[in-house]
């Protein structure tokens, strides 16, 4: 990865807590010139903010925002509440079923994703799905509860667990 | 015998406040009370006290929030007092957590989920609590939740990484500076009006970010305080670690 001026960074951050700032003061009622003075506050905060902040929160600054990027993360969006909406089922179908089809375990799977915050949005998307769970990180090695265990084959589990997830975080975050 | 005069004991007390408190018309009109003046509008009235806050808060003070508007303007030195407890509570921690030997502990690496995370966070938590502290005078809020925030920032980096150190000097002057600007802008009111803390700025328009004179001053200034006080007292609780 080639190395990003701090400025980049900084203005990253600054644009990030604007835009935050900017959602959280808005109001539909509110009059143009009462929004002005909150603008006005939030620009001074934020500055602020990123200066302490900005080192921390971005190693590729503004081309985060590359259009591609944000492209791949729109359509990472429907793909994401899709694969939510079938594991609801299946596990609503796993609590029903009086069977009780169940088979926990902790299964061990290995992505490609290299950059941190990638791995985060990999890791909390497979949390975030009913059914599996991320319960460490160590390097690219991910320590899996899940409640079916399907397979213990490392590349297998990983393709049933990672789903489609993990093509397009690599276009968001790599 | 002991317990028989313990028990008379709480007896005497319960009948000794029961007592004082049947005088007391909690809830009531005040019109039972002597005609009350009004120093402001140079009248008498019998508004209840409460009433009283509520119709002229707003113009007494230029805060919409009226719970700050007690707290900041009609009760600012009490609160100055607050602050200043707050300031001795964490000297104290400091004194008491700190080991002449210095008493180095191990400590395991936590979990990347958390790392990353709070990295990602901590300048977004930080942003929210001065946007709790700053609209102080306008929703409920203000100076010390806002601190606490920021503190809960702190000690995300805290929990995320076990060698994180927050430096002392920039905590004691961040602390410094805001405790400084409360009393100075305490001093300034003296000298304009006579009288300590008085609301020497204009009042702008209500519920306008730019209101009510010096209580978004003082606000931020608490908040500031109550932020790297309450991380100094996280920081020293955390001990010295390897």
């Amino acid at each position: 990865m080639k190395k990003v001026s701090n400025a980049n960074r900084f203005a990253y951050a600054f644009l990030a807590f604007i835009i935050v700032w900017c959602t959280l003061t808005f109001s539909p009622r509110i009059k143009p010139d009462q929004y002005l003075e909150e603008f006005i506050g939030g620009v001074v905060i934020s500055l602020i903010a990123a200066a302490l902040s900005y080192k921390h929160l971005s190693q590729r600054g503004l081309y985060n925002l590359s259009p591609k990027r944000i492209g791949w993360f729109f359509a990472y969006i429907p793909v994401f509440i899709w694969a939510m909406i079938k594991a609801n089922f299946d596990v609503a179908y796993r609590v029903l079923s009086p069977k009780k089809p169940i088979k926990p375990g902790i299964v061990r799977i290995r992505t490609n994703l290299k950059n941190p915050a990638g791995k985060l949005a990999l890791a909390n998307s497979i949390t975030l799905t009913p059914g599996t769970m991320t319960m460490q990180i160590i390097d690219d090695k991910y320590y899996i509860h899940w409640i079916y265990v399907q397979s213990e084959d490392e590349k297998e589990a990983g393709d049933i667990i990672k789903g489609e997830f993990e093509k397009y975080l690599k276009e968001v975050f790599e | 015998m002991k317990k028989a005069l313990a028990i008379v004991l709480a007896i005497l007390i319960f009948i000794v406040f029961a007592l004082a408190f049947v005088k007391i018309p909690f809830g009531e009109k005040m019109s039972t009370y002597p005609h009350y003046y009004n120093p402001i509008t140079n009248q008498t009235s019998n508004m209840s006290l409460p009433q009283h806050y509520l119709t002229y808060g707003k113009n007494d003070t230029g805060a919409t929030n009226m719970v700050t508007a007690i707290v900041v303007d009609y009760r600012g030195f009490d609160t100055l007092g607050e602050v200043t407890v707050l300031f001795l509570a964490s000297t104290g921690v400091g004194s008491l957590m700190y080991v002449e030997n210095k008493v180095k502990k191990k400590v395991r690496r936590s979990n990347a989920v958390v790392e990353t995370g709070s990295k990602l966070l901590f300048g977004f938590i930080i942003l929210f609590g001065a946007y709790i502290f700053i609209h102080g005078h306008l929703t409920p809020g203000g100076g010390f939740p806002g601190g606490a925030v920021i503190a809960s920032a702190f000690l995300l980096l805290y929990l995320a990484y076990p060698k994180f150190h927050a430096k002392h000097e920039k905590l004691s002057v961040s602390e410094s500076i805001a405790g400084l600007t409360f009393v100075i802008v305490g001093l300034i009111g003296l000298i304009i009006a006579g009288y300590f803390l008085y609301n020497f700025l204009p009042f702008g328009l209500p519920t306008y970010l730019f209101s009510a004179g010096v209580i978004p001053l003082i606000y931020v200034a608490i908040g500031v305080k109550v932020g790297s006080e309450l991380t100094a007292i996280v920081d020293s609780m955390m001990g010295v670690r390897e």
